[in-house]
């Protein structure tokens, strides 16, 4: 996303699509970019920085997507996703729904914990998307 | 056995069992109205003896040994011993019942959540001879019928869904690419219509005729008939109808609600039917019929019907007018919270609940109720529903940039001619419909989407009572569309029901005519003609916000309809407990409570709202039982602007403290 390089575990993630045919929810929290449609399942993408509380996505070429136990989510990416092995963590994380730092070649990548990310919240009884943290900051 | 797993024999016992308690249910009342019927008698002792076999083989000892038992009382019924009778029924009926809360109890409360109460073992007499012979086990049950999960049903409907809207993107690359008329190729239209026919097969597959749960109703007329000392006699046509088995669950309650409410207040005592020269016993016609893409259910009961005349009395005690309704318009104030239950629905028919109740979750099923009644002659009931929750025709419209369907049974009308004959009042604007002027809206300035004021047709949506007109760019047309919820993910958006996917694959989404009525009312600051905000949040309304606090349902719904009348917009709680949470979630302009509620009382929640920063200034009306002036006092003291005492409340009295609260503080 952007500069930053983050990773979701292989087993967790059903589809890698290119920008996909989008429409809108009215009325949902903004970082509820819309809804598309994969083989007849209709799945919302995610603006993923914002779940993490960072800044908004500016655009989504590609969409990884991810199964949780809360249904299917698209993770809206800035570039085409590739897989990797994560060796040991170089070091800890910061961002909420974060698993630690690893080397990816030259660059860092951020391990997301998909649960955490996308159902941390509603464990806790607040729904996330609802979370004040999730406006945005742009 | 041992090798396969023993779990998912019980899983298949419990359908098992479901099935054959509700023939047996049946038998058994078949029995009762044929006396000695020995195929009857038969077909009993068949069923339960295999009952007994079958829980005995998945290691459930008590339900066979309750079988046991209750075939051993069989066997003099069988033998001619005890002749059949009313009491024999009963007993056999209760029998029935500790047989499926055994059977129930033992797979886990999976089997028959309706109509099983744990009974005591009937001591009505039943002779208990020796053993009791072998037969062999039914088969009918067995008969080419493999039980499916629902949720595989679901998942073909999908995936059907999908492979006829591949079939339209291959047509449309047909054409693109190549040139070529996809109507033109035999081949592709042979399969358009294959894959047609898979569709409507697939959706039938859901489907369940109206006669799985005719049983249930049967029986409990039987039960409460006897209780009251009615006769009825119970008739059941179009049983085959079938219906969404999801529409016939969400109705199972409200028809057993409308019969039992039909032997309890229709049908007369027979000493009573024969001084009105009717014949002893009364008839309860269950009539099942589909019409379109509806079913009709009807509940008719040939008893003394419902006192029109007491309606309107009823209702005008409650200050609603009634003297321009005419006779039917009158009778469909039943409907109506305080009216149903106050007279019309006691403990017996109602088990708590109102025809409010019923309307609402036939409402729920995207149904409506319509209600007619002769007095003297009998009432009838009639629930229509759509055949299918799963697909829900629609008008699609254009608006923004994106479409929008809209459930075609709230759709009043859409009109094209909209500049022809608009009015304007308080800054909205407003079409005449039917010599009614119905307020418009934009459709995305409702929904709070950025985009020019749209200049196309009108389309009027009714929910409930209410009206409201969405300007939209352009109607795209009728559609069926197979609804989908938008799952656990996302939270809970009122103005969206759910979404469906679109032939060239695009995600249509489904709004909810109540929600977007709803929001319209609130935001009521995008009038069509202006150019949308995209605000996120609503102004509150010109009449304030109030919160109505009271344990007692009635109650609240009361004050809320009179309120809500009046132009106030209300929210609800239970008791001061909830209260301060709400409060303190979002603040309103005026509290009304009662006094006496569990957890928090009002004068606590009085004192709490006052000592609470952000809530101090929040007016607080009190609205009690208890006349003394020693609690007057006690709620000034705690900080109440105002005491009403129930007994002297009338909506005028409460409208007026209310305005001057709210009047004094603005």
């Amino acid at each position: 996303m952007g500069p930053d390089l983050y990773a979701v575990p292989m087993d967790g993630v059903r589809k890698v699509v290119r920008a996909p045919l989008l429409t809108r929810l009215p009325t949902a929290p903004a970082l509820v970019l819309g809804l598309f449609n994969l083989r007849g399942e209709i799945v919302p993408l995610l603006d993923t920085p914002a779940l993490m509380g960072l800044s908004r996505i500016p655009d989504w070429p590609f969409v990884a997507v991810v199964r949780s136990s809360l249904g299917l989510a698209g993770l809206a990416a800035t570039a085409f996703p590739e897989p990797a092995a994560l060796g040991e963590p170089v070091g800890p994380s910061e961002s909420p729904a974060t698993a630690g730092t690893y080397a990816v070649g030259g660059r860092l990548a951020v391990l997301l914990d998909i649960e955490e990310l996308l159902g941390g919240a509603s464990r806790r009884g607040n729904h996330l998307l609802a979370r004040p943290s999730m406006q945005g900051t742009g | 056995m041992s090798i396969l797993d023993v779990e998912s024999f019980r899983v298949l016992f419990a359908q098992e069992a479901e099935g054959r308690l509700a023939t047996l249910g049946q038998l058994a009342l078949e029995l009762e109205a044929a006396g000695n019927d020995e195929g009857i008698i038969a077909a009993i002792f068949r069923e339960v003896h295999t009952l007994k076999g079958s829980a005995a083989v998945v290691g459930f000892g008590e339900v066979s040994g309750c079988a046991h038992r209750l075939e051993q009382r069989l066997e003099a019924l069988r033998s001619g011993a005890s002749p059949v009778s009313s009491e024999l029924v009963d007993a056999l009926l209760q029998a029935l019942d500790e047989l499926g809360a055994l059977t129930a109890q033992a797979v886990g409360g999976e089997v028959a959540e309706v109509g099983l109460k744990p009974l005591t073992i009937p001591t009505v007499s039943l002779p208990s001879p020796a053993a009791p012979a072998v037969r062999p086990p039914a088969g009918a049950h067995d008969a080419g019928v493999v039980m499916v999960p629902l949720e595989r049903l679901d998942e073909l409907i999908r995936l059907v869904g999908e492979s006829a809207a591949a079939h339209l993107r291959v047509g449309r690359l047909l054409w693109e690419r190549l040139g070529l008329e996809p109507a033109g190729i035999p081949e592709f239209s042979e399969l358009s219509r294959t894959l047609n026919d898979l569709q409507e097969r697939t959706m039938r597959t859901r489907m369940v005729p109206v006669a799985t749960m005719t049983d249930q109703l049967h029986r409990a007329v039987r039960d409460l008939a006897r209780t009251l000392g009615r006769e009825v006699a119970w008739e059941v046509r179009g049983g085959d109808t079938e219906l969404d088995r999801g529409v016939l669950r969400q109705l199972s309650d409200s028809l057993l609600h409308l019969v039992r409410n039909a032997v309890d207040h229709g049908v007369e005592i027979p000493e009573e039917r024969v001084v009105a020269g009717k014949p002893p016993q009364g008839h309860i016609l269950l009539h099942a019929m589909q019409l379109g893409s509806e079913v009709v259910i009807a509940v008719t009961d040939d008893g003394r019907g419902i006192d029109v005349s007491r309606v309107r009395s009823q209702a005008e005690r409650q200050g609603i007018e009634t003297a321009g309704l005419s006779d039917e318009e009158a009778l469909q104030l039943v409907f109506r919270s305080g009216l149903s239950t106050a007279h019309f629905v006691s403990d017996v028919s109602g088990r708590g609940v109102g025809l409010d109740v019923v309307e609402a979750s036939v409402g729920a099923a995207r149904g409506r109720i319509e209600v007619r009644s002769v007095a003297g002659k009998g009432t009838e009931f009639r629930l229509i529903v759509p055949i299918s929750l799963a697909v829900l025709p629609c008008l699609v419209v254009a608006a923004g940039d994106q479409h929008f369907a809209l459930p075609m049974h709230s759709v009043i009308l859409a009109r094209a001619d909209h500049a022809g004959d608009t009015a304007h009042a308080e800054e909205r604007s407003a079409v005449w419909i039917g010599g009614m002027p119905v307020v418009v809206s934009s459709l995305v300035g409702t929904l709070g989407m950025p985009s020019t004021p749209p200049a196309g047709p009108v389309v009027i949506l009714e929910s409930g009572a209410r009206r409201y007109g969405f300007q939209v760019d352009a109607l795209v047309g009728q559609r069926d569309v197979v609804v989908k919820d938008l799952g656990q993910l996302l939270p809970r958006l009122g103005v969206v029901q759910g979404a469906g996917v679109d032939p060239d694959g695009a995600v249509l989404v489904v709004l909810d005519a109540s929600g977007l009525i709803e929001r319209a009312w609130r935001s009521g600051a995008a009038p069509a003609d202006s150019p949308p905000t995209g605000a996120v949040r609503e102004p509150p309304p010109a009449g304030g916000v109030i919160l109505v606090v009271d344990d007692a349902l009635t109650v609240r719904e009361l004050q809320r309809s009179i309120l809500e009348r009046a132009g106030y917009r209300v929210r609800l709680a239970s008791d001061g407990t909830e209260a301060l949470a709400a409060l303190i979630g979002e603040p309103v302009d005026l509290v009304l409570t009662d006094v006496e509620m569990p957890r928090l009382d009002g004068f606590g929640l009085t004192e709490a709202i006052r000592s609470h920063p952000a809530l101090a200034n929040t007016a607080v009306l009190i609205l009690s039982s208890r006349a003394s002036d020693e609690d007057r006092v006690r709620g000034m003291e705690a900080g109440a602007d105002g005491y009403i005492i129930k007994s002297a409340f009338d909506e005028r009295g409460l409208l007026t403290a209310v305005e001057q609260l709210l009047g004094s503080r603005g």
